[in-house]
């Protein structure tokens, strides 16, 4: 049995775990929910040893385990755990880092083939997919990622297998086969804990779910005696507001406020965009559905003029100040960390144009505007504006982005998996702030793995595959039909 | 402690512990620590002569050092500011003779304006090569010193040498070109002066203006400088430029203000020291100038020093490095800053410990 003892950790001002006591049991799955920064990842760093409590004790089996153990001790304790963020080396190959990481621990470094052989061995098992041999980190998409971490997991046969967040990046095909794989794990007698913010998948999945608020649990009870209602009542203390109403259909006359006409581009000849073509009209939320790594990202890329296509044209020109995009990963490519919030907000071609009118920065009415939109937003900064963006919490970030984005009113509005993480009231009044943004005439791309998200906010619907675009046919609007198309399947 | 106090203070506690290395240092060789910090500073601040010495040493370095922080802030890693300096020099000493005869204003901006194209133009080549070629710049601009090196040497003994042919120096400069020394013999000049305001624009530049945003930017996050549409090629080039021109101007005032000639002699590695000064002012263009009056001082106070204790002068080369070492000793303990910037972009931090640090 796994167990903690009333662990209290604080980081500054914030009590992040109040005297959490946890209990998961051999053979069950353990579903871990609650809001962003409800202490979930806390606690999980913290049994895996990757944290230090100020306070309580984590047992396994009646044993204490040390706090800041090593990987080696962690390997021994059979106790391996899958972070939100994929722990990586980017400049690597993934075998190199699969063998890094201890890679089935048998396995000696030198011999990358072997590593390879015994991950597609896991893989396969598992129903993953892995990159081609010898990709890089750096080209591996967030998916991929995950995937890579989730079978260096597996290959430890961990006693404990801790998953933070791990589905919110796989496809619906992809996920009932992880689920499978997690279900068998339960049948060896092993301990599965499961931090998630997908209540459906909590209920359906887990043995019993525990529900966390503001650093305390709140509850602990079997999966089979509870609901949907009533988790996200435990967890945020009021149900989510109803969710925006569908749009409205746009005026078919309308001239496209975004229009791609055979765009494509060639990567290591690869042709990872291949002759698409789209168009999205003001008024408009076109979802783009897609398995993560079908080219996605470098869509977002050509839309946003950060890469030169080989073919085809973008209408209007990229980098102009009438299309926003708000990218997937938010640290890398759509935020400056180490620079205040405010700087961030310049980033954005209409914000510098208004806040740093010929050329010389007016940083007073910069940080009064940059106050406003954090209050708009409920972003939560300790220092205000003259935070630092690598300050805040990684959903502040993310509706950073978005307000930037809104911001700058734009006439068309890209964005690349923006709920991703976001808890349920934040994921709503992101969502909210689309639709709004649609109703007033703009027009949204919004790219997404979530096909709950993408039926509830879109209009039309079109499914990426392998770097080709299609529309996805109104009698498909299930997930299920999705999925399929997703997954490559005729239309 | 506030933090940016704490981060204001650590360059002067990490010259204070390199000082005590220093002091220990001395002592086990058997000289006395105090005596030598006061013949040290005697030999850098004791009397008028000796302190307007130490501002005619610092001034190139603060040209120098504002060259590599102005790079050094678009995560452009200029370590040719001696070349761009010697070729400065160069334009400045192959136009100097020919301005007899010239207004004296317009002399002496010609002559600086001479320095600063050629430096930017040095430096521009290498934010050329890196915007449309992709050749690091680092590798191009050790490899230009090399050539403005020669090109310099080969002036001197060729085309531009004195007309005697006894010494590899230039002619002169015509009288107009040269920046008065109004307290002589003391160097003091106008050039001191220049370099500071030199150094306000820098800070303006950086901090206030549009271009200077995108290229803080671009240095710390270059992925979403592209996502952004910020124009990376010119901005590559501008600030390559740019901070080539600064090295450049320093060159020509060298000539223009101290030595009125050419020699092959012309920087004792400025360029490099500079690198060392900018990286003690934590890239601040205002904390250059302190920090290349801390560099001057002891360079300056080296040679009272060797006559006085024995010691040799070198020494302060040893206590320059020390204070660069302790520093980023300092700013890895801190967690931050330098080495964000110089590993290139934000790692992924993982929410577990970034979603604990908001109010």
């Amino acid at each position: 049995m796994l167990e903690t003892r009333s662990i209290s950790r604080r980081f500054g001002r914030t009590l992040a775990l109040d005297r959490v006591d946890f209990q998961a049991r051999p053979g069950e799955i353990h579903a871990l929910i609650g809001e962003n920064g409800a202490g979930k990842s806390t606690l999980v760093s913290i049994i895996a040893g990757r944290l230090a409590a100020d306070s309580g004790q984590v047992l396994l089996d009646g044993a204490a385990l040390r706090a800041g153990v090593s990987a080696a001790a962690l390997r021994r304790a059979r106790i391996a755990a899958v972070y939100q963020s994929p722990m990586l080396f980017e400049r690597m190959t993934w075998e190199e880092n699969l063998a890094l990481g201890g890679f089935g621990a048998g396995a000696s470094p030198r011999e990358l083939d072997a590593v390879a052989a015994r991950a597609r061995q896991i893989a396969a098992a598992s129903g993953f997919d892995l990159p081609p041999p010898r990709a890089l980190v750096a080209d591996c998409s967030v998916a991929e990622r995950v995937r890579l971490e989730i079978v260096r997991a597996l290959s430890f046969e961990p006693r404990v297998l801790i998953l933070d967040e791990p589905t919110s990046l796989l496809a619906p095909a992809e996920l009932k086969i992880f689920l499978d794989a997690l279900g068998r794990l339960r049948a060896a007698g092993r301990i599965v804990v499961l931090v998630t913010h997908k209540l459906a998948e909590a209920l359906a999945v887990a043995d019993r779910i525990t529900v966390m608020r503001r650093g305390r649990v709140v509850a602990t009870m079997p999966a089979a005696d509870t609901g949907e209602a009533e988790l996200a009542r435990l967890m945020i203390g009021a149900l989510p507001g109803a969710p925006a109403r569908p749009p409205r259909d746009p005026d078919p006359a309308a001239a496209p406020a975004l229009a791609l006409a055979g765009v494509t581009l060639v990567r290591e000849g690869r042709r990872v965009l291949d002759e698409i073509s789209l168009t999205v009209r003001p008024g408009e939320i076109v979802g783009l559905a897609g398995v993560d790594g079908n080219g996605q990202a470098e869509l977002v890329e050509a839309i946003a003029g950060a890469v030169k296509l080989d073919s085809g044209g973008i209408a209007p020109a990229p980098g102009g100040a009438s299309v926003a995009v708000i990218p997937q990963h938010r640290d890398r490519d759509g935020l400056v960390l180490e620079m205040t919030l405010w700087e961030n907000l310049l980033l954005a071609a209409p914000l510098r144009a208004r806040l740093a009118p010929r050329g010389f920065i007016a940083s007073r009415a910069a940080r009064r505007f940059c106050a406003g939109l954090l209050d708009r937003f409920a972003i939560r900064a300790a220092a205000g504006s003259a935070c630092a963006a690598g300050a805040l919490s990684g959903g502040n970030r993310q509706r950073l982005g978005v307000a930037r984005a809104l911001a700058g009113a734009p006439r068309v509005i890209v964005a690349h998996d923006i709920c991703r993480g976001l808890d349920l009231g934040a994921a709503a009044q992101v969502r909210r702030g689309l639709a709004e943004f649609a109703a007033a005439g703009g027009a949204v791309l919004l790219i997404s793995t979530d096909l709950d998200e993408l039926l509830e906010c879109c209009g039309r619907l079109l499914v990426i595959v392998r770097g080709r675009v299609r529309e996805a046919p109104a009698a498909d609007r299930d997930p299920e039909r999705l999925g399929l198309l997703m997954a490559g399947a005729a239309a | 402690m506030s933090r940016r106090l704490a981060a204001a203070l650590r360059p002067a506690a990490a010259i204070g512990c390199a000082l005590a290395a220093m002091a220990i240092a001395l002592a086990l060789l058997g000289a006395s620590p105090l005596a030598v910090a006061a013949d040290l500073a005697d030999g850098a601040f004791g009397n008028w002569i000796a302190f307007t010495d130490t501002l005619a040493r610092a001034t190139p370095l603060v040209f120098c050092g504002l060259a590599v922080a102005v790079a050094f802030h678009g995560a452009l890693w200029n370590i040719g500011a001696d070349g761009q300096l010697v070729v400065g020099a160069l334009a400045a000493g192959a136009l100097g003779p020919a301005l007899a005869g010239a207004p004296h204003t317009l002399a002496i901006v010609a002559i600086i304006g001479a320095g600063g194209l050629a430096g930017a133009l040095w430096g521009g080549l290498a934010g050329w090569l890196r915007a449309r070629r992709n050749v690091n710049e680092v590798i191009s601009t050790i490899m230009l010193n090399f050539i403005a090196a020669q090109l310099l040497s080969w002036a001197v003994h060729g085309p531009l040498m004195e007309p005697s042919g006894a010494f590899p120096a230039s002619r002169k400069i015509a009288a107009a070109a040269r920046l008065h020394l109004y307290f002589a013999p003391t160097r003091l000049n106008l050039a001191m002066l220049f370099a500071v305001a030199l150094a306000a624009v820098c800070e303006l530049g950086l901090f206030r203006t549009v271009p200077g945003f995108e290229l803080r930017a671009l240095g710390r996050n270059r992925r979403a400088s592209a996502f952004f549409g910020l124009p990376i090629a010119r901005l590559t080039v501008g600030a390559m430029a740019l901070s080539g021109a600064l090295a450049g101007c320093g060159g020509a005032v060298q000539i223009s203000a101290i030595t009125h000639r050419l020699y092959e002699t012309i920087s004792p590695g400025w360029g490099y020291e500079a690198i060392a000064v900018a990286l003690v002012a934590r890239l601040s263009p205002l904390g250059v100038v302190p920090a290349a009056l801390l560099f001057g001082a002891l360079d300056n106070g080296s040679q009272a020093m060797q006559r006085a204790d024995g010691v040799p002068a070198q020494l302060v080369y040893v206590v320059q490095a020390l204070v660069i070492i302790v520093m980023l000793a300092f700013d890895a303990a801190a967690g931050g800053g330098w080495r964000e910037l110089l590993e290139g972009g934000a790692p992924d931090r993982p929410d577990a410990t970034a979603e604990t640090c908001d109010a």
